[in-house]
Order: structure tokens, then sequence, then C-alpha cells
């Protein structure tokens, strides 16, 4: 506030004051008719002169007064509403994407309204007071560990910038909880648990708006939690897109972009929404009527978009009314070539695998290859299979000698290098269990499935158990180096060493067959639709296999910044720097080509709902918000102003009215 | 009397000596003195001298050589023997009033020294009325002065021609004022000295002096107001104006009061050296009225009756 120039000035002042005081005496000359009395009067006070002057110098005592109340005034003193008690401190700074929101009354945002008042809270700690810092959006950030460095810590939280990721508190939790709550070991000999450390009791200020997951299975143990709600009182004026995809109609190749816009205020609200695609307008709706706190679904055609389409597009949509939250107001996605993908099948002859790949769907999407499996042992397999040409390969009944750079799918064999394993044949086999949520499964139903013998198997580490029967697991997906293997532990048509076809299974009679082929192609092959293209959350890792084999690509964020990246596997690259939503671009490192893109979107209706939370959920407890004794730091300097203001009238009064000298 | 009114209110119109309702007042006053003193001529007053008067004083046996005119014949021819009638004999008194004629005299509103001229030539009329030699002058430490010694109502006029000649300035201590004057007059009398007592060698020699003379003295102690409750503010630098001499004050409550407390002592100081020395002691204000103050103070004192 002040340097310490201006400390040296403050403090001249008093001394100045009592030397002008000294110095100045201009006295007034006043003849009387004998100094006889006065002199008789003051003949004692003479002895100390100096003293008497100050003692009788009311006015003098005054202005030194005046000087001394205007210095403290300079101090700015003032004292906090509350009084920070306890010695350990933990603030979690809520930094999630809901705290970009502008809806406090002078213009900034929720955050840094929070590290405002972190920062205060700072100022109020004692010189023994110990504090911790610790951001959070969807992880947590320990920005300071426990220090008295009051300094260090406003910086720290000062240097908190705002993601655009959602929220979770439980890691940050976890990590406040650290000392207050330390480990239990358990005593063997006593049969009691003991704690390892002493626990140290802190107090726990959650700065948030209160947009965070419950956090159901978390004890606050020793932490004293108190939960400091951030935001405007009144519900903020937010619409938002809460969901974004980009479709394709399975019959035609037709594309549509459908939206979800929902209104969180407590008002309707008409918006514009635009749709542009390559960075050009493509469609707009406007005065799109979306009530209040409802949601409503919008969609855009994008017509034959996919027809000769070469290069990969960015969409954008974007609502044009702004709100006091722009991160939902736009969202983002790619729309790609159309590309076939490679399957390899590899069979004796099974009919009725061929027969569902020469369907119009399948067709379409897959280039299809079908080998005897003594093509695994020539040269050219080697060759494909280590170059990734193929990006799925079917076995039916038989092992590769050595396994693709692809993802791949066994039927009635497993895969070689022994981390998968099958058992002794089973018969019959009763499927009692499918998991539909995984993507393979996905509206497969095999009840009415009949299996004769089956094999049930066991993965690697990792491994998901897709379909189980009463004699084992028949059917996982299991990872291997970045790809996925899904083994079948039954055939569909078996052979006789003669030759002759048996049928295991009359799987193929139902309509559940080719779905689930077309899921594995989907899935598995990458080749389900135009715009796999991986996107995720900001803050996700995203998944990036290029066309061809490189051992490094740049990746461009939406600010145009590059990275390199190395491949962790054959063609496998991984990126983990997602922290803004938008198109990333992925590129030759030479040649700046680009390959593809992919697009990060937060689309979180939970973030998007800016009304401020009251209370905060954490394990059995609810911990209310404290709005109103959200600490303001209180001015004193402004009432001892006044004051100086009331000595400075007295003074003047009694110089003037002399009512008292 | 209309003249001699008239030229009293014509010489002072503001503030005259002697106001005409005032005259017609003392005119019935006389002074009195404690003491019995031998006046040099007859006056209007009885002496402890047995004289001729009207006034009958005692019977006395004749004795060869006596006046014949002052045997009472009456007695004689009741009691056959010869007795002398003895009267008292009426005697002049002589009245001087002395004022203080320093710079310190001339604070104040109305003047001190006006008041105290006011004073004498009050005192002053009684003694002119009651044919008692009436001398008023400035103390002055001049050997001579041309202060008249008046008798008789008619020197009125004459008294208040001098009284207005006066003027303040005239810086001599009080003891060698004092002392010039008993050099000077050697009769015996009231004496009533009008001062402020403001001088820093001191009062009590020159009122010794006085009390040696065997005066019937009278002390009128004249402060201004401003001098009784001072109406200062701020820091000062107070100036004598007889010496020079300068004090640095800071004005307070608590001097003030210190003040307050240094002057009773001062006052009371002074009443008690005069009551120890048979002086008349009184203080007054240039706020009270000289007349109030001639009826009233100076009756209860018994300077006039």
């Amino acid at each position: 506030m002040l340097g310490p120039l201006g400390w040296v000035i403050l403090g001249l002042i008093p001394p100045l004051i009592l030397m002008l005081y000294f110095l100045k005496l201009k006295r007034t000359p006043l003849e009387v008719p004998s100094t006889y009395l006065w002199t008789k009067t003051i003949e004692d006070l003479h002895v100390n002169s100096i003293w008497q002057r100050l003692r009788n110098s009311l006015l003098l005592l005054l202005q030194l007064l005046l000087a001394l109340l205007l210095i403290l005034a300079c101090l700015g003193p003032g004292c906090r509403g509350e009084k920070l008690l306890g010695n350990r401190f933990i603030f979690l700074i809520d930094q999630s994407a809901s705290m970009a929101a502008v809806d406090l009354p002078d213009g900034e945002t929720r955050l840094e309204f929070a590290k405002r008042e972190v920062s205060k809270l700072i100022d109020s700690m004692g010189p023994e007071d110990t504090a911790m810092v610790i951001s959070f959006s969807n992880q947590a950030n320990v920005q300071q560990s426990y220090t008295r460095n009051r300094a260090l810590l406003k910086r720290k939280v000062s240097a908190i910038k705002q993601t655009q990721r959602s929220s979770d508190i439980s890691e940050a939790l976890v990590a406040a909880s650290g000392l207050a709550n330390p480990g239990r070991t358990s005593d063997r000999e006593t049969a009691r648990d003991v704690q390892v450390a002493d626990a140290l009791s802190a107090r726990l200020f959650v700065f948030s708006d209160g947009a965070v997951t419950a956090v159901p299975n978390f004890s606050l143990g020793n932490l004293i939690p108190e939960y400091r709600p951030i935001g405007g009182l009144d519900v903020p004026y937010n619409v938002g897109i809460t969901a974004f995809a980009i479709n394709d109609d399975r019959d035609t190749t037709s594309l549509q972009a459908f939206a979800q816009i929902q209104n969180f205020d407590d008002q309707d609200h008409a918006v514009d929404v635009e749709l542009y695609v390559d960075g050009e307008i493509h469609d707009v709706q406007t005065d799109f009527t979306v009530e209040a706190g409802d949601l409503r679904g919008i969609s855009f055609d994008l017509g034959a978009l996919l027809e000769g389409l070469e290069q990969t597009l960015p969409v954008r949509l974007e609502i044009k009314s702004p709100d006091v939250y722009e991160i939902d107001n736009v969202a983002f996605g790619v729309v790609q070539p159309p590309e076939q993908i490679r399957v390899l099948l590899v069979t004796r002859n099974n009919p009725y695998l061929k027969f569902v790949f020469e369907t119009d769907l399948l067709a379409r999407r897959a280039r299809f290859e079908v080998q005897e499996p003594r093509f695994l042992e020539t040269k050219e397999y080697a060759e494909k299979a280590t170059l990734g040409r193929y990006d799925l390969v079917l076995f039916d009944q038989c092992v590769p000698p050595i396994m693709p750079e692809s993802n791949t799918v066994f039927f009635g064999s497993v895969p070689p290098g022994g981390q998968w394993s099958a058992m002794e044949k089973q018969f019959p086999t009763l499927v009692i269990d499918t998991d539909n949520t995984h993507p393979v499964m996905f509206n497969v139903q095999m009840g009415n499935v009949l299996i004769v013998e089956s094999t049930p198997v066991s993965g690697p580490l990792g491994n998901v158990p897709l379909m189980e029967s009463t004699s084992g697991v028949l059917m996982a997906v299991g990872p291997r180096d970045g790809y996925e293997d899904l083994v079948l532990g039954f055939s569909i048509l078996e052979y006789t060493p003669d030759g002759e076809e048996i049928y295991n299974s009359d799987w193929p009679n139902h309509l559940s067959f080719p779905l689930f082929i077309q899921n594995i192609v989907t899935s598995l092959g990458n080749g389900g639709s135009f715009n796999e293209a991986e996107g995720t959350q900001p803050g996700g890792l995203v998944r990036i296999k290029p066309k061809l084999p490189m051992k490094k690509i740049t990746i461009r964020n939406p600010l145009g910044q590059d990275a390199n990246l190395s491949a962790r596997a054959e063609r496998q690259f991984v990126y983990g720097k997602t922290e803004m939503t938008g198109i990333y671009q992925v590129l030759e490192p030479d040649s700046n080509r680009q390959e593809q893109m992919f697009a990060i979107n937060l689309l979180d209706s939970r973030e998007s709902d800016l009304s401020v939370r009251k209370k905060l959920e954490i394990g059995y407890e609810e911990i209310a918000g404290t709005v109103e004794t959200v600490p303001e730091f209180k001015q004193y300097w402004t009432w001892l102003v006044f004051v100086s203001l009331f000595v400075l009238v007295i003074e003047w009064f009694i110089y003037n009215r002399r009512v008292f000298i | 009397m209309s003249k001699v009114s008239s030229g009293v209110m014509g010489s002072e119109k503001t503030n005259p000596l002697l106001a005409p309702d005032l005259l017609a007042q003392l005119e019935r006053m006389e002074l009195v003195s404690r003491k019995i003193f031998r006046g040099r001529m007859k006056g209007e007053r009885r002496s402890q001298r047995k004289g001729q008067s009207v006034e009958f004083a005692d019977f006395r046996n004749y004795v060869a050589g006596d006046d014949l005119r002052f045997i009472d014949w009456n007695m004689y021819a009741r009691l056959d023997k010869l007795f002398l009638k003895l009267f008292m004999e009426e005697e002049d008194l002589h009245f001087y009033a002395l004022i203080d004629g320093s710079r310190s005299m001339e604070f104040g509103e109305p003047s001190k020294f006006l008041y105290a001229k006011q004073l004498a030539a009050a005192l002053g009329y009684i003694g002119l009325c009651r044919a008692d030699r009436v001398r008023i002058e400035r103390l002055d430490s001049a050997a001579t002065t041309d202060a008249p010694t008046l008798r008789g109502k008619a020197n009125l006029w004459r008294m208040v021609q001098y009284l207005e000649s006066l003027e303040c300035g005239n810086d001599c201590s009080l003891t060698e004022a004092i002392k010039a004057f008993s050099l000077r007059n050697t009769g015996k009398g009231i004496l009533v000295l009008i001062t402020d007592l403001m001088d820093k060698s001191g009062y009590e020699n020159a009122l010794r002096y006085l009390v040696a003379r065997n005066l019937d003295v009278y002390l009128i102690h004249v402060l201004s107001q401003p001098e009784i409750d001072p109406d200062i503010t701020g820091d000062l630098r107070l100036l004598d104006c007889e010496d020079g001499d300068h004090a640095e004050i800071s004005v307070s409550q608590r001097l003030i009061d210190r003040y307050r407390q240094t002057l009773a002592a001062y006052i009371e100081q002074a009443r008690d050296f005069c009551a120890r020395r048979g002086i008349v002691y009184m203080m007054t204000s240039t706020e009270r009225p000289v007349d109030r103050l001639v009826s009233r103070y100076l009756r209860q004192r018994g300077l006039v009756r």
C-alpha cells in the first residue's frame, strides 16, 4: 500500500507538528497593566516549560491526535467480520468452467472473486497459522502445500487459472484430508486399528459455485468444512448448448447436426443459433425460444456434405445471444470424409460371416477381404499385419503367428502369447448374461441363441467379460498395446478333421448376429461413421491413430499453438493438453498437411447451470453455504477520517468560540 | 451651585467626574475619621479640645485666670459657686486623596485612573461640603506639587478642574511617591490611597510610611474587570506597559484558574497587611459605580456617614 518512503514521511509528521508548534509560536503581543501577577502565575511553570506548554496546549494535543488518526487512516486498518480460529486452513478453489461466469456486480468472474476472497482470508491469518491452497476442476491441483508464508500463498492463489473443465471435488477433498485424517493401520496383536499419525484438524474453506458432483463416499473427519458459495444471488441468464452431435442417416449419405439447447434462467429466452461449417455460415435459426428452466432439441440438415468430401471439416454451432457464461454458447464437431475400413476375415469357409459382410451397409463401410488360414503363414500377411494395413482382422478358429497391428476378433480360438487361455470344452452351453452396455453388444439379444459346445476364455488384466454362460466367460474383450482383442469362446461352424461342417450354434439365424458383426465393425474397426475422430471433454486424453504410420505428429490447438507428439506404440499417439474447447488439428510434422481433426466440447449441463448451490454435500454431511458471512474486509479508515474531521471541528470550535480556554 | 454643576457636567460629558444627582447625595454625607485629629482652623467637627462652639461639653470649677465669659452664671445664681462652662471645639479635618498615576492605571473601561479621579472627586466634595481641608494629589516622587489645598464648597470647581488636568503616565514607584508625599505633608487626617497596587517593588514599604505618619489610611484597590477576570486566549506575549517586561503564556483554563488564585492570594495578602496596620483596605472593580461605592461600601467601612 505504501512504499518505505511513504512510511518515513508518515512517521515524520508528528515530530514535524511538534517542531512547528515550538517554532511557530508567533505569540500575539498584548499589553497589560502589569505582568506582575502573570509572572507570579507562571513562575512555577517556567521550571519545565516545554512540558508545561505541551500540557497546557489542548490545541497541540488535538492536532497531534488529528495527525495520528490520519496516519492510522493511511495505514488502512480494518478487520474481518470474523476471526479465523484454528491454526490450519485449507482453501479449496473451484476453477471449473462454471467459475468463468460473469454474474457478479462488478463485472469480474466468479473465479476472480473467489481468489480475492481467499486472499483476504490469507491476510487475516495469524503469524503462526499455516494454510494450503488446492484448486480443483475435474482434477485437483495442490497449488501450495502447508506454509506460513502468506505472500507465497497469495501468489499461488492469484496464479490459479480458469479452466474449461467440469467439476469434481472428490480428488481435492482427498488431497485436503491428508494431514487431517491420517491413514490407519491395523495392529494384528490387539486386533485394533490405530492411527499412524496424529490428526491435525484443519478448517476447510470451499470456494465454489457448488456445481460439483455430490461426494457420497467421503468422510470429512477432522476437517471442519465451510462452504462459501460464489456467484450472484439471482439466477443468472444463461442459455447454453448441452449436447451436440453430428450423425448420418444409416440409409442415406445425408448428415444431420443435433443439439440440445437448455435455458437455465427463470425467464423464457429466444436465441439465435448459427451453424458454421469450415468457418462459413451454413444455417441459422433465429428466435429459437427455450422456456425457463427447459431444454429443447434443435437440428440442422447438413445435406449431402459427405459427397465428394476429401478434407476434414470443422463444424461449429454457436448461440449468438450473449449471456454471462460463454463457454457453453459454442459447440464443436468434425465431419470427416467417409472412409472404408479394411477388414480381413480368415476362415476356412464360413458362409455366414461372408454373407453378413455382403450386406449393403457393411459393404459401404468396409472393404472386405477373405483369406484361408494358410494365408497367415505367408510373407504378405506378416508384412500387412505389422504395417497395420488392416483395421480389423477376424480369425475364425485359427491363430496367427504374429498378432496384427489392429483390433482383432477370435471365433473359437484364443490369441497367441499366453495372455489369453481357453478351458476345456463344455457342453451344453447356456448363455446367462450379456453386457449390453458395451458397444460390441449394443442391441445384441442372446436369450434365444443356442450354443452347443464352448470353451470359456479368460483374458489378460483389464479384460471385460461381455457374455457369460453357466460354465464361464464366453466372450471377453481385452487390451493389447493399444488395440483390443475380442475373443469368443465358441465357434459358429466347426469342422471335423475330415472337413465336414458341424453347426455349433444357431446364432446366424438370429437378427442379433448381423447386429453383432455391425457393432464389431463400428466399434472395433473404427468404421462406424464419418466423424469418428475421437473427441472428449476438456482435460481428457485423446487417442490419435494416424492413417499412415508415423513417428511424430503435430497437434495444433484452437489457439494455433503447436505441440509435437511422439508415438507411444506404432501409430498410437496420446494427447492430453486438451484444456480448451474447440477444434484441434492433427498435422504431419514436416509437411504440415492436415491429417485429421478432433473436437473438444464441455457440453456439461451441470457446469452450465449457473445457479449457486446453497449447500454442498460431502459424505453424509450437508454443508450449508455461508453467503452472508463471506468475509467482508471492514475498512475502518473511513471512520478514522470521520473522527479526524470531528476532532478538527472541535479544535476549530475551541479556537474560535473559546468555550473552554 | 448650578454654575458649579454645569462646569462639572460640561467638562466631561461622556463620563463626568461628578454627576449632579451624586452631588446632592454627597452633600448629606461627611467624612469620618476614626482618630480625632487636631485641626488648624476651626472647622465643622468637634475636636477633643474644648473650645468655642455651641455644643456643651462639661463644667469645671473656676480657677483664677479663666475667661470670665465662660462662667455659667445660672449655676452661680443657683449654687452660689463659680463653674466654668466647657464647650466642644469644632475643628476642620485634613483629607488627602492620593491617586496612583502610573501607566497601569490607564487600563480598563472606564480606565482605573478615571475611576480613581471620580472617587477622589466624590470624597473631596464631601470634604469640601464639611469645610474640611481637601487635598488631592497624584502620586509623584517630586518634592513639590501643584496640588491645591481646598476648603469650602465653592472650591468644587477648582477641584474638578485640577482633577481634569491630571494625566496618567507618571511612572514612579509607589514607595518613592509615598515617601515624597509624607515629606511634603505633615498634617494628620484621613488619607485615601487609590491605586491598583501593581508595583513590582511592592506596596508594603509605602504603606509603612503612611502608618508611621499616624494617618487614618484608607486603601482603595482599584482593578479593572479584565484584570479580575481575564478574557484572553491563545499564545500570547504579555507586555508590561510600565517597564516593558514581557511574559509568554499559552492560555488555558488551568492557567486562568491559576491566575485567579494568584490574584485572590495577592488581594488577601494586601488585606491582611492592611488589617494588621490599621489600614482600611477595600478592593473594587471599575465596574462598580462610584456612587454605590461611596454610599454603600465606604459607608460600611466607616469612611463616610
